[in-house]
């Protein structure tokens, strides 16, 4: 099948009308994409806000969970 | 090495290349094939790589107590680890950058550590089960741990250290594939066809109604198919492949048939559970299993396939999940982190992963190493890890100055929103189970 043709350099403008140029990622050249380290932080919106928060609860209790689980493993809540 | 295709003009200044690398094609079809199995890759291996030792285990032990009767499970879960992987697949296509580098800037840097420090415990945790279970493995076909474990630790390395992503990604998409072989196994242990579909597509609750046990099997299900590391793994693929916007639809095609290759095989994986179901086998791990398995079956093939696709998978967990450690911890060092990248020029890299993969494989090597506490931290840490990279990917996706255009849209956070909290109320659901072990019937 002609697609299963090698790789091979080709000059853009020799390319037969009817013809497509299929190129790897990784041989083509880089793509520009958006440039994210002038963004900086992300803007603090309602949802953000209230999104982080509420993942900061519910690490909170999971954190109390575990330490409650690891307290319970080692008897401390255990009935004399 | 890529050839020089930048032209420059008389005048200075920079024209569009002439000369590229690439492959001529006459018609439509043919080249949108071969750039489909160009961008190939990340998708499925993402996916392949989650049925890893936890996995099979999971589904095992599902088909060996409920039988059919959770297949449904798994069909539900087809289009939401999907979904999530396709936030991921934008993501990486329009930063050109790893999850973790994102958190650390849009998020700031307690976050980043937060979500760094997590990403690698759980991940050289789970390193460990993958390692345990190859040495149950090759213990089951007569091979010493000892000399099964570091063989398998060595050509992990070897795999990653060739400098070369497409070798790299061959190598893996290969050991993908042979995760057929799951339906070989399947096949051969005469599941019913009727009970299979109706189970499938028909939501029932096993005989016992719901228990603490099967409410664990099936949080342990989902905990399984979607894992943090997912995430990091297939953004920091993308972008060391350097995908395209324009490779964008064929790396969603690659990652739909990712999630409906490993759903089917992680369907054949509970009907090997099931056929233990049938014969009354008892076994703690798939190994065992396999070699139960054989005595009631008579089967040798089944018994060598089971346990070789054991290791297989545990090889592909370990390869995929060691990468993400290194991507990530690579992307918030600045340290340069391509598989494309010689060892020498990616030292920082190439380190991060054989010494997690070592550290791994040596733990597992220490007699009464304490196995089933490491299991115990695996779930509790994924637990945590998992809603809130959930979050971070969801946030980063309605970030209309990071996206532009490849933003949410409503109706993808429709479906995202109820993923996360359906993955949030399971969380909560496993931690009230540790406070009130009694809060569903034991049986």
């Amino acid at each position: 099948m002609s697609f299963m043709s090698a790789t091979i350099n080709i000059d853009m403008n020799e390319i037969p009308e009817n013809h497509y140029v299929v190129v790897h990622p990784l041989d083509d050249q880089p793509e520009e994409k958006i440039d994210t380290s002038t963004l900086g932080a992300m803007p603090m919106t309602t949802s953000v806000k209230l999104s982080l928060m509420a993942l900061r609860g519910y690490l909170i209790l999971m954190v109390l969970l575990v330490g409650y689980h690891c307290l319970d493993l080692a008897g401390t809540f255990a009935k004399h | 090495m890529q050839e020089e295709v930048v032209a420059i003009s008389t005048d200075g200044t920079v024209t569009e290349p002439t000369m590229v690398r690439g492959k001529v094609v006459r018609s439509k079809w043919a080249r949108n094939l071969l750039m489909f199995l160009m961008v190939f890759g990340p998708g499925l291996i993402v996916m392949v790589a989650d049925n890893d030792a936890g996995a099979v285990s999971a589904y095992v032990q599902a088909g060996a107590q409920y039988g059919t009767k959770l297949l449904w499970v798994l069909l539900l879960l087809l289009p939401t680890c999907y979904f999530i992987q396709e936030m991921v697949i934008r993501l990486g296509i329009a930063t050109g950058k790893g999850h973790a580098a994102m958190i650390y800037q849009r998020f700031g840097k307690w976050w980043g550590v937060f979500s760094l420090v997590d990403l690698e415990l759980v991940n050289f945790l789970t390193l460990v089960t993958e390692f345990a279970a190859i040495s149950l493995a090759v213990g089951q076909m007569g091979i010493s741990p000892y000399l099964g474990v570091p063989v398998a630790a060595i050509g992990l390395m070897l795999m990653v250290l060739t400098g070369s992503y497409r070798r790299w990604e061959r190598i893996t998409v290969f050991l993908c594939l042979l995760d057929l072989a799951w339906l070989g196994v399947a096949f051969r242990l005469h599941p019913s066809i009727g009970q299979m579909a109706h189970d499938t597509l028909v939501p029932s609750i096993p005989k016992g109604g719901i228990t603490g046990n099967l409410v664990f099997l099936v949080i342990a299900i989902v905990g399984t198919t979607i894992a943090p590391w997912q995430l990091f793994f297939q953004q920091s693929c993308i972008a060391d492949k350097r995908l395209r916007f324009a490779d964008l639809k064929w790396a969603r095609l690659d990652t739909l048939i990712g999630a409906v290759f490993t759903i089917i095989v992680a369907g054949c994986m509970m009907l090997a559970g099931n056929a233990a179901f049938d014969g009354g086998i008892q076994f703690s791990d798939p190994a065992q299993m396999a070699t139960a398995l054989h005595i009631v079956e008579g089967s040798h093939w089944v018994r060598m396939a089971i346990l070789l696709l054991m290791i297989n998978a545990a090889v592909l967990g370990t390869g995929a999940i060691s990468l993400s450690s290194a991507w990530a911890y690579g992307e918030v060092k600045g340290w340069p982190h391509s598989l494309q990248l010689p060892f020498r020029e990616a030292k920082g890299f190439y380190l991060t992963y054989s010494v997690c993969v070592a550290v791994a494989a040596g733990l597992v090597l220490i007699p009464r190493a304490p196995l089933q506490l490491i299991i115990l931290g695996v779930q509790v840490l994924a637990g945590i890890i998992l809603p809130s990279a959930i979050i971070f990917l969801q946030l980063l996706l309605n970030d209309k100055e990071l996206m532009g255009g490849y933003v949410n849209k409503p109706w993808n956070n429709w479906v995202n929103w109820t993923i996360i909290i359906v993955l949030f109320i399971l969380s909560l659901i496993l931690a009230a189970q540790v406070v009130a072990p009694n809060l569903f019937p034991a049986a």
